[in-house]
């Protein structure tokens, strides 16, 4: 799965996902890239917002995956389909 | 403190993340639970030569099992073997750890909580920084003093690899830790065995996400970004971090 098929129906979802890709995989040519995109499109503050949830997510991944902790039964059956969908199960993280 | 955080960033950053991310640094140089300052610098320095400049993380990174590529980690602090491992792993490769990996590195369980909590708030500041075109802030100097070595009364194996702090056993100081009339994301409770470490790192995501009430408040936004939006980033980091969480 790439980024720009990634929108969710999600209005700019594909820019979105762009931003996250480019930033997590750090490729300075595309972040400058889907960075302008974002201000563009969405405007600055918007830009600061989506920096600050990848940043932190990219840090609560980590946390997660170092301490071991399992996802809520109640989130597990709520999201079956969608963790299925993108291929989560299939992780490493995803199979206990 | 946060007088000079992104004063020159090329975009306005929001005052409460300023604040966060000063208070965060200072957390980081100041003596913890179980380290140091120096040693929790350490660790902040340790986590960016992971991530740019270990030959053995990015071998590891690149082949079917990271088990399958030995070697040393291309390290610049005088940090343990063991911790040395710990943070590269958890820097570079954070969606392959296993529990028996975690055991087999012999680190007491505390000192690990806490260095994955120095991992995280650095984590959370860097990305936010490459996010806007920001370089990487200094970090900062230790400060001087010892941990206070605080035993978490009540934490008990069982929901995670490491002992976690269950909301009916937070009691005294550790009151409070978790929201009250709902039980805690296991994420919340995923470093209490290390209190502070928790205290830290969520008015961090209290900045960078939503503040408790308003994540499930979905008649009003709080942010530039729609609350569907905050969750399409979120699941696709999550995703490319191979994190089932």
């Amino acid at each position: 799965m790439n980024g720009g098929e990634a929108d969710g129906n999600i209005p700019h979802g594909a820019l979105l996902a762009n931003f996250a890709e480019a930033v997590v995989s750090g490729d300075p040519a595309e972040l400058r890239d889907v960075r302008t995109g974002i201000v563009n499109t969405l405007g600055a503050e918007a830009l600061v917002d989506s920096a600050a949830v990848v940043g932190l997510f990219n840090a609560i991944d980590r946390v997660a995956d170092a301490i071991g902790i399992p996802l809520e039964d109640w989130k597990a059956e709520s999201t079956t389909d969608m963790r299925e969908a993108i291929g989560v199960t299939a992780f490493p993280s995803g199979r206990g | 403190m946060p007088a000079t955080w992104y004063v020159n960033a090329p975009f306005p950053v929001r005052e409460d993340i300023r604040q966060a991310h000063a208070a965060a640094w200072d957390r980081i140089a100041r003596p913890g639970t179980w380290l140091t300052g120096a040693q929790r610098v350490a660790i902040a320095a340790e986590t960016r030569h992971a991530r740019t400049a270990c030959a053995l993380c990015k071998a590891r990174k690149e082949a079917l099992s990271p088990s399958s590529v030995d070697g040393a980690h291309d390290t610049k602090s005088d940090l343990p073997a063991a911790q040395v491992e710990a943070i590269h792993r958890i820097a570079t490769d954070p969606g392959r750890l296993t529990e028996s990996w975690q055991n087999g590195l012999g680190l007491d369980e505390s000192v690990y909580v806490e260095t994955v909590g120095v991992i995280a708030q650095l984590t959370a500041i860097d990305t936010f920084a490459s996010g806007l075109g920001e370089p990487w802030r200094t970090l900062p100097e230790p400060v001087s003093g010892e941990p206070t070595r605080r035993v978490t009364p009540g934490a008990k194996h069982g929901l995670a690899w490491v002992a976690t702090l269950d909301p009916a056993d937070a009691e005294g100081e550790d009151e409070g830790l978790y929201p009250s009339g709902r039980p805690p994301a296991n994420i919340r409770r995923a470093m209490s065995l290390v209190p502070n470490e928790v205290r830290g790192f969520f008015n961090l995501v209290e900045v960078q996400y939503l503040p408790g009430p308003a994540m499930n408040d979905f008649d009003n936004e709080y942010r530039a970004i729609t609350h569907a939006q905050i969750e399409l980033l979120a699941g696709r980091v999550s995703a490319i971090n191979q994190c089932a969480y």
